[in-house]
C-alpha cells in the first residue's frame, strides 16, 4: 500500500521536475530577452541599449541573445559572452570587481562616513550653543512689540 | 589649513587633467579585448559558390580575416592594399586571406567586388553571428590569426600607408616565420 | 549685409563686455562711481548689441541666406517658418549666441532691477557678469562664429536635424540656458560677498527670486527635454542617464539643496559659507555642463560636433572660472564665517543639514558616474559603460532618504525639538507606510525598489496631509467655518510653506509616475503584417493597414492600428509612423501615443520593408508615465505661486522669515508696549 504511494509520489515528482525544464512560452522569451538586452550596450550607438535602439549591430545582438535565453543560457552566461568579445564597455553595468567598486560602494561609505563627521560636528556645536533664555530669544522690536500687542488683544477680547 | 581647503583644489586640478585628456581621446573606440585569444571558429557560406567555409579548413595556415561591406568607404580605400598584400603571399600554402561580408546585400557585395578587383575568398555574414563573434562594431576591421589559431593582431579602419607596411612587416612575415609578435 | 551689421554688433559687444570687466574694478580702486556707471552703460548696451546679432541670425534665416554656414547647415528652404527660426539654437554655434544673448539680458536686468537696493553689489556683479559675456562672445567669435559666411553659395540649407523639428525641443535649450544664465546672478552676488568681505542681510531674499526662477527653468527644461526623448525617439522611456542629461541634472540638484539650504540662514543666519559653495557649485556645473556637451569628450546622444580647438577653449575658460571662485571661497570665506548657534539633532537647521547632505551624495553619484567611463578611459584602464542599472541601483535609495526626509523636515521645528514632538510627527506615516507594504504586496507590487518607493512616498503624503488637515481643523475652529473653508485659510496663512508643500507633492506625483512607468512596462516587438495582432497586457493591437505618407519636407509609411480591449472593444486608433526627411536623408520613427485611464498605449515602427509589406512593430504599454510630468506641473506651479506670492495673497506679514514653532512663554511682567 505504501509503495504505491511512493511510487506516485516520484511519478508526481519527476512529472514536476519536467515542467521545470519545460520549454518558455515567447511572451516568457520576450520578456528575458528584453530583460538581459537592457543591460547590454550598443557599440555603435551613443549610449542606449541594445534593446532601445533600432541600429543594425543592435538588431543582430537581440537575435544573439535570443538563441542564447532559448537555448537556456543565463543573463550572466550571456553578458560573459559579449564582455568576451568587446570587453567591459559593452554591459551598461559596471561589473562589481576592482577599481569599479569605488563607484558601487563609494556613495554609501561616503554617505556613512559623512554622516558619522555631522554627528560629530552637530555634537560639538549643541555643547557650544549659549543656553538663551526667553528674554533674550527673540529681541522684540516696536513693530514686533505692536503685533503682539494686536494678537493678544483679539485673543483677550475674541475679535477677528 | 582646513582639509577642506587642501581637498577642493586638488579635485578641481584632477578634473581639469581629466578632460584636458579626455579632450584626445576618441569616446567611441572600444580597446581590443580579443587579441591573443583563440580566433572563434565559423562556418559561413562563401559569397560566390555558396558552399559552407569554415575558419578550421584552414588550420596552420596564417589567416587575415577582413570585415568590409560594399556601402563601407573606407573599405573602398584599403581594397587595393589588401589586394596587394594576397597577391604578395597567396603563393606561400600557410597564407590564407579570407573576407567577411558584414550587414550587406549579395548583389551589392558583388557589384562592389567587381568595380574594385577581387583576388581572394568572401563568406557571407548577414545575421552578424561572425563579426558579433569578433567583436565587430563596425568596418573595416582586420584581423591576423597565427597558425595556431591565435589571433594576434586587430586592425581597425583601412589598412593603407603605415597600417599597411606595419601588417607586412611586422605582423605577417614575423607570423609565417613562426616568431611570435613583439609588443 | 544684415548680417553683418549683425557681427559687427556682437563684436562690439565683446569691447564693451572687456570695458565691464575692468571699469568696475577702476571704480572700487578710486572710489569713484561714474567708472561703475560706464560698467552699467556698457551692460545695458551689450543686451542691444547682442539682441541686433540674433536679430540678424534670424532675418538671414527667415531670407533663406545660405552663404551664411551655419544657416546652410541648420535649416532649409522647405522648413516651416516656426523652424527656419528654431534653428537658430538648432547647432553649436548658434545655441552659444543663444546663451550669450541670455547672459547680457539677465546681466542688464540684474544691474537695472538691484542698482539702487544693493550698490555695494553692483561693481562685482557688472565685473563678473561681463568677464563670462568675455568668455563665451571670445569663443563665438573666434572659434564658433555663427556669422561666418561661405563663398560658394548652396542652392538649399542641409535642413535641420529632423529631431529637433518639434516644438517641445524648440522649447527645451532656451529653458535650460535660462536655469543656468540665472543661476549666474546668485553666483555673482555670492562673488560680490567673497571679493569685498561682507554681504549684507539680505542677499538672500534678493536673490530668491533669481534662484526660483533659474530653478522653474532648468526644472522645465529638462523635463520638456524627458518628454521629448519620450514621444521622439521612440524608447519609451524618458531619461537614459546620458552624460548630457546628467550635466543638466547635476547643476539642478544643487540648485535645489541650495534653496533648501539659505532657508536655514535666512531664519538663522548660519551656514553663510556652506551657502556660497553651494551656489559656486551650482554655476560652476552649468559651465561644466557646457563644456561636456560641446567639447567631445564624452560619447552622448547629445553631443556636438567633436572639435578640440574649441573644447581646449572652453576647458581653459572653466579653469579660469573654477579657480577664479573656488579660490575666492577658500581665501576669503572665513571673514564671511557665522557662528553656528544650533541646539538640538532634531532641528530645522539639523534637518536641512542632512538634506544637504543626501542632495550632496545624489550629486556626487551622478557625477561619478557620468565621468567614471572618461577617467578609465585616460587612465589606459578597461573601458567601462555606466548606464541606467547603475543609476537605478545606486540612485534610488538616496532619492527615497530624501523623500523621507521631505515628509519629516517641514513639520521640525527651529531650534529645538524633542524625541515625543518628532514621535508625533512621524508615527501616523509611518503606520501608514509600514502596513501598505502588505497590501501592494498583495495587489502584485513585488518588487523592493517599488515597493520601498511607494510606502515612502506614502509616508510623506500623510505627514503632509496630517499637517495640513490639523492646520485647517484648526482655522476652522478659530473661524467659525467649515473645514474646507478652514484648509483654504491654513493655505492663504502662509503662502511660502503651502508654494513648498505644492512643490513636495509634485515630487510625489513624479516619483509615483516614475516608479510605475519603469517598472511596469510592459514591452513587446514583433513583425507584423497586416491583418495581425498582437497581445499587449489586455489590449489587442491589430495592424490593419500599412501605407506609404508624406509630409511638408519628408515622406514615409504610416501603419493604421486598432486597439481593442479585453472586452474587444475599439478603444483607439493609432496612426505611428516611419519618416524620412528627404534633404538630410535622417529616418525618424514618429510615435503614437494614446492615453487610457492607468497611462500610455505607445507604438512605433521602427522598421517597415519598402513594399509596405510588413513592418516591424514596437509596443509599449507605460502605466502612469504622465504623472511624470503631471508631477513637475505642479512642482512648477509650486515655485511660480513661490515667486509671486506677494502678488497672489497680498503683503506678506511674515516678511520672509518664517515664524519659529517654539512656544516661548510670555513672563508675567513682560513689557508690552502699546
Amino acid at each position: 500500500m505504501r509503495q504505491r504511494y511512493v511510487l506516485i509520489t516520484l511519478i508526481l515528482l519527476s512529472l514536476s521536475s519536467m515542467a521545470f525544464s519545460a520549454p518558455l512560452t515567447e511572451d516568457e522569451i520576450q520578456v528575458k530577452v528584453r530583460e538581459i538586452s537592457k543591460t547590454l550596450r550598443c557599440a555603435v550607438c551613443q549610449s542606449e541599449s541594445v534593446w532601445e535602439s533600432n541600429a543594425e549591430l543592435a538588431l543582430q545582438m537581440r537575435a544573439i541573445v535570443r538563441e542564447r535565453v532559448i537555448a537556456g543560457e543565463s543573463g550572466d552566461e550571456i553578458r560573459a559572452y559579449f564582455i568576451s568579445r568587446y570587453g567591459d564597455f559593452i554591459v551598461l553595468k559596471p561589473q562589481v570587481k576592482g577599481i569599479n567598486q569605488v563607484i558601487w560602494f563609494g556613495p554609501f561609505i561616503l554617505l556613512a562616513v559623512s554622516a558619522f563627521l555631522i554627528y560629530r560636528k552637530i555634537r560639538v556645536w549643541v555643547k557650544q550653543a549659549t543656553k538663551v533664555t526667553p528674554s533674550e530669544l527673540a529681541p522684540i522690536d516696536d513693530a514686533g512689540r505692536q503685533r503682539i500687542a494686536e494678537a493678544l488683544k483679539t485673543y483677550h477680547t475674541g475679535e477677528k | 589649513m582646513k582639509t577642506w581647503q587642501v581637498v577642493l583644489p586638488l579635485l578641481i586640478v584632477c578634473l581639469v587633467v581629466v578632460f584636458y585628456h579626455g579632450l584626445y581621446g576618441n569616446p567611441s573606440y572600444i580597446p581590443p579585448v580579443i587579441i591573443n585569444t583563440p580566433a572563434p571558429d565559423f562556418a559561413a557560406p562563401e559569397l560566390y559558390e555558396g558552399k559552407e567555409m569554415r575558419l578550421s579548413d584552414h588550420k596552420g595556415k596564417v589567416v587575415v580575416l577582413n570585415f568590409w561591406a560594399s556601402w563601407c568607404r573606407e573599405c573602398a580605400l584599403e581594397h587595393s592594399s589588401l589586394l596587394e598584400v594576397n597577391r604578395r603571399y597567396e603563393n606561400d600554402p600557410q597564407f590564407v586571406m579570407i573576407g567577411v561580408n558584414y550587414q550587406d546585400k549579395e548583389n551589392l557585395a558583388k557589384e562592389y567586388l567587381e568595380k574594385h578587383g577581387n583576388n581572394f575568398k568572401h563568406v557571407r555574414d548577414y545575421a552578424g553571428k561572425v563579426s558579433i563573434d569578433y567583436g565587430i562594431y563596425g568596418v573595416p576591421e582586420t584581423f591576423v590569426i597565427d597558425k595556431e589559431g591565435m589571433i594576434r593582431h586587430k586592425s581597425i579602419g583601412p589598412i593603407i600607408g603605415e597600417s599597411y607596411t606595419h601588417l607586412i612587416d611586422k605582423v605577417i612575415e614575423p607570423l609565417l616565420r613562426g616568431e611570435t609578435l613583439k609588443g | 549685409m544684415i548680417l553683418e551689421i549683425g557681427h559687427f554688433a556682437v563684436i562690439t559687444a565683446l569691447v564693451l563686455a572687456v570695458v565691464g570687466m575692468i571699469t568696475p574694478w577702476v571704480g572700487l580702486q578710486t572710489k569713484n562711481g561714474a567708472w561703475v556707471a560706464v560698467g552699467r552703460q556698457a551692460v545695458t548696451l551689450n543686451f542691444f548689441l547682442i539682441s541686433i546679432g540674433m536679430l540678424a541670425m534670424v532675418y538671414s534665416y527667415v531670407t533663406h541666406d545660405y552663404s551664411v554656414k551655419y544657416v546652410f547647415s541648420t535649416s532649409n528652404s522647405k522648413l516651416p517658418i516656426f523652424y527656419k527660426v528654431a534653428g537658430l539654437w538648432g547647432g553649436h554655434e548658434g545655441s552659444l549666441l543663444g546663451w550669450a544673448w541670455i547672459l547680457s539680458l539677465f546681466c542688464a536686468l540684474a544691474v537695472w532691477i538691484h542698482w539702487r537696493t544693493q550698490p555695494a553689489v553692483m561693481p562685482y556683479l557688472i565685473s563678473i557678469e561681463s568677464t563670462l559675456l568675455t568668455g563665451f562672445l571670445l569663443l563665438i567669435l573666434f572659434l564658433s562664429n555663427p556669422f561666418e559666411r561661405t563663398l560658394f553659395i548652396p542652392p538649399d540649407g542641409k535642413d535641420l536635424n529632423p529631431l529637433l523639428q518639434d516644438p517641445a525641443m524648440v522649447i527645451h535649450p532656451p529653458m535650460l540656458y535660462l536655469g543656468y544664465v540665472g543661476l549666474s546672478i546668485p553666483y555673482s552676488f555670492a562673488m560680490a560677498a567673497l571679493f569685498s568681505g561682507r554681504l549684507s542681510e539680505e542677499w538672500i531674499k534678493v536673490t530668491q527670486r533669481w534662484t526660483l526662477f533659474a530653478w522653474l527653468a532648468l526644472t522645465t527644461g529638462i523635463l520638456m527635454g524627458g518628454y521629448w526623448a519620450y514621444y521622439e525617439l521612440g524608447w519609451g522611456g524618458y531619461w537614459g542617464w546620458d552624460p548630457v542629461e546628467n550635466a543638466s541634472f547635476m547643476p539642478w540638484l544643487i540648485a535645489t539643496a541650495f534653496l533648501h539650504s539659505v532657508m536655514v540662514q535666512e531664519t538663522r543666519k548660519m551656514f553663510m559659507v556652506w551657502n556660497l559653495f553651494l551656489i559656486i557649485l551650482a554655476f560652476s556645473l552649468s559651465l561644466i555642463g557646457t563644456f561636456l556637451v560641446r567639447s567631445g569628450v564624452l560619447s552622448s546622444v547629445h553631443s556636438f560636433a567633436n572639435d578640440p580647438g574649441r573644447g581646449i577653449f572652453i576647458l581653459a575658460f572653466l579653469t579660469f572660472m573654477l579657480c577664479l571662485s573656488f579660490g575666492m571661497l577658500i581665501f576669503r570665506s572665513s571673514k564671511l564665517k557665522s557662528k553656528v548657534e544650533m541646539e538640538s539633532f532634531l532641528s530645522r537647521e539639523a534637518i536641512f543639514l542632512y538634506n544637504n547632505l543626501f542632495f550632496m551624495i545624489a550629486f556626487i553619484i551622478v557625477f561619478i558616474g557620468t565621468l567614471y567611463p572618461l577617467f578609465m578611459e585616460v587612465m589606459k584602464f578597461q573601458k567601462v559603460s555606466v548606464g541606467p542599472p547603475y543609476y537605478n541601483a545606486v540612485f534610488m535609495p538616496v532619492a527615497w532618504g530624501l523623500i523621507l526626509l521631505m515628509g519629516i523636515g517641514p513639520y521640525i521645528p527651529w531650534r529645538k525639538s524633542s524625541v515625543a514632538s518628532l514621535k508625533g510627527i512621524v508615527t501616523l506615516p509611518f503606520f501608514v507606510a509600514f502596513c501598505s507594504l502588505p497590501l501592494f504586496y498583495l495587489v502584485g507590487i513585488q518588487d523592493i525598489y517599488a515597493l520601498l518607493a511607494l510606502s515612502i512616498t506614502l509616508f510623506t503624503l500623510t505627514a503632509i496631509v496630517r499637517d495640513y488637515s490639523a492646520l485647517a481643523k484648526m482655522w476652522a475652529e478659530r473661524d467659525g467655518v467649515s473645514l474646507s473653508r478652514g484648509l483654504a485659510r491654513a493655505f492663504r496663512q502662509n503662502p511660502r510653506k503651502s508654494a513648498g508643500m505644492l512643490t513636495h507633492l509634485g515630487v510625489l506625483v513624479m516619483t509615483v509616475g516614475i516608479v510605475f512607468s519603469t517598472l511596469f512596462q510592459t514591452e513587446k516587438i514583433q513583425v507584423i503584417k497586416p491583418g495581425e495582432t498582437l497581445a499587449l497586457n489586455n489590449y489587442q493591437v491589430k495592424l490593419v493597414e500599412l501605407y506609404p505618407v508624406t509630409g511638408v519636407n519628408w515622406s514615409g509609411y504610416e501603419g493604421l492600428f486598432e486597439v481593442y480591449d479585453k472586452n474587444k472593444r475599439l478603444v483607439t486608433v493609432l496612426r505611428p509612423q516611419k519618416r524620412l526627411y528627404e534633404v538630410s536623408q535622417t529616418p525618424t520613427t514618429e510615435a503614437a501615443i494614446h492615453q487610457i485611464y492607468t497611462g500610455h498605449i505607445f507604438l512605433t515602427l521602427p522598421e517597415v520593408t519598402p513594399d509596405a509589406s510588413s513592418a516591424r512593430l514596437r509596443a509599449l504599454h507605460n502605466p502612469l508615465v504622465m504623472w511624470v510630468w503631471y508631477g513637475g506641473g505642479i512642482m512648477g506651479l509650486g515655485v511660480l505661486m513661490n515667486i509671486f506670492r506677494g502678488f497672489i495673497f497680498g503683503p506678506s506679514r511674515n516678511k520672509g522669515v518664517t515664524t519659529p514653532a517654539v512656544v516661548v512663554p510670555i513672563p508675567d511682567n513682560a513689557e508690552i508696549v502699546t
